[in-house]
């Protein structure tokens, strides 16, 4: 993530929190936040609870947040502080904070719309609200309902490596489409039930989820799995190992109670080993959600 | 992820694959019940968030894309990549002192949590580092770690820093053992080297994925520590006790099959050494400045002298009254505000009717008499020649007060520095001194976290007695991240205590030029009957002639270079760990054509 991509990304969230900016520069934006995004980054539970009680008018913070440090001056930014959040707090300005990638003050943003955009319900609607063509006004039109779910695939042993499937299924033909978050993204999509709208639904979520599910496990067979084989094979030679140590310690102990303790211990580390080396993937799901869009979707494209 | 919301399918012998369902039930949920929806927005938000901190490889660093303001160096880089990918995160750390261990541990530490592999860390090191490595996680690496303060926090805090005698004793213990710990960071580690202490037996309870030991000087005194150590990591790597001792011991020292056990030991365990060239650390250049005291400025230092003396006969050997007489001695070879200070205390302390009152007021007197201070007046003239930020340190307060008073008074801006300010204060004071100001006058250097490396010139306006303390005011400066040489002066007043001090330290250990890390474990060795600072105090008040205190400054440099000797012998004969960085190292500098 580059610090273009950080800028645009800050950007659409405080916009998508209705964040006010008051100043905006290439190198630094000044922000007042909304109260959302207030009690989403600034820690303050006690001053919100304390206007939620009492009803006090809320006074959010402002802050700027520098995205090219370089460009400003340099007293005013903190050429020392790397990526915890680092504020500078100057009397009568708004605290000012450089944003890069892995910096607190992002990963609460990517926290914050993680929790809070996790499922959604929408309509595909025209691009502009009226002039549809005459012909269809009276008749409704048809959409279909589609199950979009973007699921994350953790391949895991003692490292980890991940790959991010966009599935969508139509609940009437069972279709399943790829990238389906990119098409979406294409489309006007609005939270509003759309007039003259009928909606057709088949088969139900559980089905629908399982037939995505099985389009991942097609797609995860088909893959490389060298590295759970190597995986699996440090695994028992890391367990032969300890089996080993162990097998010895036991055979020098001669009191009852000390061979029970060192069994235990050969226990725990059978199961640290397991814990370290097992391979294994595992699927969790991003965010999901129901789209309801217009039956062409697909047609012509 | 709870069993009931899980799905799992064979993909072969060994693997598993996992469904976690919990959405399905949540979204089905907020269908029957109409909502709530979330925005739009947030969603296309939580993916493209996904997307960027997307694991894309098994390989790749992911950390160091994180990491904005530390620049790691290569042999740390190698390391943080040796212990990932071939000791699958556990090893012991043993670079020698002054390579960046922590910054590694670091590396790894974040790698992990990255990959959403580590979340639950303990941290165990001894009580004086904890804040020192939370500050470090938090503004070196963005880990949010915290010091365990209160029992709930072994619980709800993800990475915890704690003193081993803290986590080891009730209630702790049993919370500790009773959790697991993804990741398990055990600094000065060679502490753990005797498995029959309560330090190893806990630590070996406790349960853990990964596991890193630090440590500088992995082998001490005998073999079988090593073997111990390296049993908590990994029990087996060396065979069992037998095995081991059969194939790898001859004496308590004496490692046999060298190649055989340096081989075994790359397995577990990464050393990477100064002498390999892999951190350049500038040259050190020091110039003692004598001073001659002004008449009035002599005849304080001479009546305090007698003072001292006569006090010390009388005294009958009470160490309180004799620590505080021989600081009246050293102080006044700082600054008369100093001594002034101390001897108005003395004064209060002194019952009414006795004749010392009478004494103390002779020498506040003399004190009076005084119109300028010779060494401040050196140290201003220093400054001006230097041109560039220097920082000044003394053992003082009142020094201190009059020095800021003083340079002010002269126009040089200087701020102060000392170890009562809280960690927001002294932030600020080290952020003026960068920005604003030419001088820090200082009164700590132990203190951590200070980095001043934008400043290559010391002046030590006096000297501590005790050695790492003038290694810990040097290291503030001459440290990794230093670019230029680092000039240091020490100013001493001819014909005081203060001229047999810098001699000691200077002619004597010659510790202004030693190797870094090696004074600290030198002085652990030659100190364990007696410290050097009470081995001096106790020469001054003793001696009943220059000539004594010469003898015993002799004494001192003697069985200071034997310690440094044996250290150095030992050194050689240690079996090395990892070969890789090394290897790298050599590598880089035959390829550079500039050959070792």
């Amino acid at each position: 993530m580059n610090q273009q991509q950080v800028s645009e990304f800050v950007h659409r969230f405080l916009d998508a929190s209705q964040c006010r900016i008051i100043e905006k520069t290439p190198a630094h934006t000044t922000v007042k936040l909304s109260p959302e995004a207030d009690k989403a980054l600034m820690g303050r539970s006690y001053y919100w609870d304390f206007v939620e009680r009492t009803g006090a008018p809320a006074e959010t913070m402002t802050l700027t947040l520098v995205f090219d440090p370089d460009a400003e001056p340099p007293e005013e930014t903190r050429s020392t502080g790397p990526t915890a959040v680092r504020t500078l707090y100057v009397p009568g300005r708004p605290p000012r904070e450089v944003i890069t990638y892995g910096c607190r003050r992002l990963e609460q943003m990517f926290q914050t719309v993680r929790r809070q955009g996790m499922y959604v319900m929408l309509y595909e609607q025209p691009e502009e609200p009226d002039p549809a063509p005459p012909r269809r006004k009276t008749s409704s039109r048809p959409y279909t309902t589609w199950l979009a779910v973007n699921f994350k695939v953790e391949y895991a042993c003692d490292m980890k490596r991940e790959d991010i499937h966009s599935l969508g299924i139509s609940l009437s033909s069972g279709e399943i489409a790829d990238r389906f978050h990119s098409i979406l993204e294409r489309k006007n999509l609005t939270p509003r039930l759309p007039q003259h709208v009928h909606l057709r639904r088949g088969m139900t979520l559980e089905e629908a989820a399982l037939r995505l599910e099985r389009e991942l496990e097609r797609r995860v067979r088909a893959e490389d799995h060298r590295w759970a084989a190597d995986a699996a094979s440090r695994l028992a030679e890391e367990l032969a190992r300890v089996d080993g140590y162990y097998a010895g310690v036991a055979e020098s102990l001669a009191d009852e109670e000390e061979r029970a303790a060192a069994l235990a211990q050969h226990q725990t580390r059978r199961e640290e080993i397991m814990w370290q080396h097992q391979p294994r993937i595992q699927v969790s799901v991003i965010n999901c959600g129901l789209f309801h869009l217009w039956d062409d979707t697909f047609q012509g494209k | 992820m709870t069993p009931g919301n899980t799905r799992s399918i064979s993909i072969n012998e060994h693997l598993q694959l996992h469904f976690d369902r919990s959405w399905l039930a949540e979204l089905g949920e907020r269908l029957d019940r109409n909502g709530p929806w979330d925005s739009w927005d947030y969603f296309r938000l939580a993916y493209d968030a996904a997307q960027f901190s997307r694991v894309a490889s098994f390989d790749e660093l992911q950390c160091l894309k994180t990491l904005s303001g530390l620049e790691p160096l290569p042999h740390q880089l190698e390391t943080a990549r040796k212990v990932l990918h071939e000791m699958r995160g556990r090893a012991i750390l043993a670079d020698e002192v002054g390579l960046g261990k922590t910054i590694e541990a670091g590396l790894i530490l974040k790698e992990y949590m990255i990959r959403g592999l580590v979340r639950k860390t303990l941290i165990l090191v001894p009580a004086s580092l904890v804040l020192q490595w939370v500050r470090e996680l938090n503004q070196k690496f963005g880990i949010p770690a915290v010091a365990q303060k209160k029992t709930y926090m072994w619980q709800q805090c993800d990475v915890v820093v704690a003193s081993m005698d803290t986590a080891k004793r009730e209630p702790h213990r049993d919370i500790v053992l009773n959790l697991e710990y993804d990741m398990l960071i055990i600094d000065e580690a060679h502490k753990l080297k005797n498995r029959n202490t309560s330090n190893y037996q806990f630590v070996n309870q406790i349960r853990k994925k990964y596991c890193l030991l630090l440590t500088a000087t992995p082998v001490q005194n005998d073999m079988k520590e090593l073997y111990n150590l390296i049993t908590v990591l990994k029990p087996g790597q060396l065979g069992g006790q037998g095995e081991f001792q059969n194939n790898y011991v001859v004496g308590k020292r004496q490692p046999k099959n060298q190649d055989a056990l340096r081989e075994q030991l790359s397995k577990v365990m990464i050393r990477n050494r100064r002498t390999e060239g892999l951190v350049e650390f500038t040259k050190r250049h020091v110039t003692n400045i004598p001073l001659r005291l002004s008449p009035e400025e002599q005849a304080l230092y001479d009546a305090i002298t007698d003072f001292v003396k006569g006090r010390y006969r009388s005294s009958g050997g009470d160490i309180g009254s004799i620590l505080s007489l021989v600081t009246l001695q050293r102080e006044v070879c700082s600054s008369r505000d100093a001594v002034f200070v101390s001897l108005v205390n003395m004064f209060k302390k002194t019952p009414q009717d006795s004749p010392v009152r009478q004494m103390i007021w002779e020498l506040v007197e003399k004190i009076r008499a005084i119109r300028a201070n010779t060494k401040a007046e050196t140290a201003m003239k220093l400054v001006r020649d230097i041109g560039d930020k220097t920082i000044i340190f003394t053992e003082y307060r009142a020094t201190q007060e009059y020095l800021l008073n003083y340079l002010k008074q002269q126009k040089i801006v200087a701020v102060a520095y000392r170890g009562g300010m809280n960690r927001g204060k002294k932030d600020w004071m080290m952020d003026l001194f960068r920005g604003r100001a030419q001088v820090m006058v200082a009164t700590e250097a132990g203190g951590e976290g200070i980095n001043l490396q934008f400043c290559n010139h010391i002046i030590n306006f006096d000297l501590p007695w005790n050695p790492m303390r003038v290694e810990q005011r040097i290291g503030r400066v001459h440290r990794l991240g230093q670019t230029r040489d680092v000039h240091i002066f020490n100013l001493s007043t001819l014909g005081t205590i203060e001229e047999h001090i810098v001699n000691l330290l200077h002619e004597k250990i010659n510790m202004f030029e030693m190797v870094i890390g090696e004074l600290d474990v030198i002085l652990e060795r030659m100190e364990r009957q007696e410290s050097l600072e009470k081995k001096l105090y106790k020469i001054l008040l003793e001696a009943s002639s220059d000539d004594d205190i010469r003898r015993g400054m002799d004494d001192i440099g003697r069985s200071f270079a034997e310690a440094r000797e044996s250290y150095r012998q030992e050194q050689e004969r240690k079996p090395a760990g990892s070969g890789a960085a090394r290897t790298a190292n050599k590598a880089a500098r035959a390829e550079a054509g500039a050959g070792p």
